[in-house]
């Protein structure tokens, strides 16, 4: 088929459709069904080949175009309620769609002048009326440079506190270790010359868990750093730390840690 | 009780003012007199600018009213200086907005049976715009969301309220008479013709 479409852009397969129709000077009324089909189905295979994706609907009028053909061959006639043979034209449905189309086309040419003919009364947009509401917004009496360092001062000021939340969360954290309390531990026997004690007095806060767990846990260390011995004469009962010769010795060479 | 001139007068200085539409119920409520009476006003002050030619006159957008330029003059105006000037609606945008405005209160489903493709898109568009709007929602399956046009639209088409959208008949401008030959196809698309658009 010679016939050829420009690469026009449709605005939908109406659209399309109703082109092709004028185009073949062919009366909306009297769809020559074959010859419009196979022109509307080159063109989705021309718009294919360019490479432009046509959205699906434009398949879905393809498959009615072709029913509608098939349609015409067959016989057209059906009974109506009384028993007499009525005429029926497979393309009715079509023909009120494209024609309702065509009128809302129409009506969008129209619009279009409209709106052209309006634009040309101008509208002052609505002003500020703050000034005379007696309720005057409070406007800041700032240059950029100004409202620059302020808004650089707040940032900096939260910055500052989350670095304070930060490190108040880590001071809650950072207990007192092992280390620390082992520490205090040898400093206690020394301090008071004991060579050895109820476990008890060596938990400064004996309500604590975490501080007798800790200091539980020193003397175990410290136990097997042999520093200290440590004895529990039945089960769950006191238990006695005793400092060994070590303890003492550490302390004269090394020094307090 | 304010005289007819005292209202008119003070019709004009609050449009003034306001600048967007001024609607007839706001000042009616400062009035405290009905609407008609300020209805009344506002249409005689729009004739007198009318007749006097001025180059302020006074647009109508459902019952409110505004002042702008007399149409005329934009040639005067665009010498003087650029006036912002809203992109032009594409071509599917002025079908379904033409859709919308006639077919209103109207379902995307309904939109997009006529147009025979789907137009979120577009819609979305129109919705930005403040063109179109949801105004309600339809009793059918699933209750979809109708839209309508709204005062915006009226305004930037120059329509006072909806009724004075033309009859499609004089759109079309087609008589039942010269197309004697096409078949009678139920409904109102039957009377008329496409022949001649």
């Amino acid at each position: 088929m010679s016939y050829r479409v420009k690469l026009n852009v449709f605005e939908g397969p109406f659209d399309l459709l109703v082109y092709l129709i004028e185009h073949a000077r062919m009366s909306i009324y009297d769809i020559q069904v074959s010859e419009i089909t196979t022109q509307y189905i080159d063109y989705v295979k021309e718009m294919k080949e360019a490479d432009v994706t046509l959205s699906s609907e434009f398949m879905v009028l393809a498959a009615e175009l072709l029913e509608i053909k098939s349609k015409m061959l067959l016989p057209r006639t059906v009974m109506d309620e009384v028993g007499s043979e009525v005429y029926e034209d497979p393309r009715t449905e079509l023909v009120a769609k494209l024609q309702e189309y065509k009128r809302f086309k129409s009506i969008s040419a129209m619009l279009e002048e409209r709106a052209a003919d309006a634009a040309a009364a101008l509208e002052k947009p609505q002003e500020d009326l703050a000034e005379f509401t007696g309720e005057p917004d409070e406007y800041l009496l700032l240059d950029t440079e100004q409202f620059r360092a302020a808004f650089e001062l707040f940032l900096q000021r939260k910055k500052r506190m989350e670095e304070l939340r930060e490190h108040h969360i880590r001071t809650e954290k950072e207990r007192i270790t092992t280390e620390v309390r082992m520490a205090g531990i040898r400093e206690f026997f020394k301090a008071e010359g004991l060579r050895e004690t109820d476990f008890r007095r060596l938990v400064p806060n004996i309500e604590d868990k975490y501080d007798i767990s800790v200091t539980f846990s020193s003397v175990l260390e410290m136990m097997k750093e042999r520093t200290l011995d440590a004895e529990q004469k039945k089960l769950f009962g006191d238990i006695l730390v005793k400092a060994t010769d070590q303890l003492f010795e550490e302390g004269e060479s090394n020094g307090r840690e | 009780m304010a005289g007819n001139k005292t209202i008119k007068s003070a019709i004009e200085s609050m449009m003034f003012v306001w600048g967007e539409p001024l609607s007839v119920k706001a000042v009616a409520d400062i009035f405290n007199t009905d609407k008609k009476e300020i209805y009344d006003c506002f249409k005689e002050l729009q004739e007198e600018y009318e007749q006097e030619g001025r180059g302020i006159v006074i647009r109508e957008v459902n019952k409110s009213f505004q002042f702008v330029t007399r149409k005329e003059n934009l040639d005067y105006i665009e010498r003087l200086c650029t006036p912002v000037r809203k992109r032009r609606l594409s071509q599917s945008a002025l079908e379904t907005l033409a859709i919308v405005a006639y077919k209103q209160p109207v379902t995307k489903g309904e939109i997009e049976a006529i147009r025979g493709i789907r137009c979120d898109r577009v819609m979305d568009g129109l919705i930005k715009k403040r063109l179109v709007d949801e105004v309600g929602r339809a009793d059918s399956v699933g209750r979809p969301i109708l839209y309508g046009t709204t005062d915006e639209f009226l305004k930037q088409f120059g329509f006072e309220t909806l009724k004075d959208l033309p009859e499609i008949e004089d759109i079309e401008g087609a008589l039942i008479e010269e197309d004697e030959d096409a078949p009678v196809i139920d409904g109102v698309l039957g009377q008329m013709s496409l022949e001649d658009l």
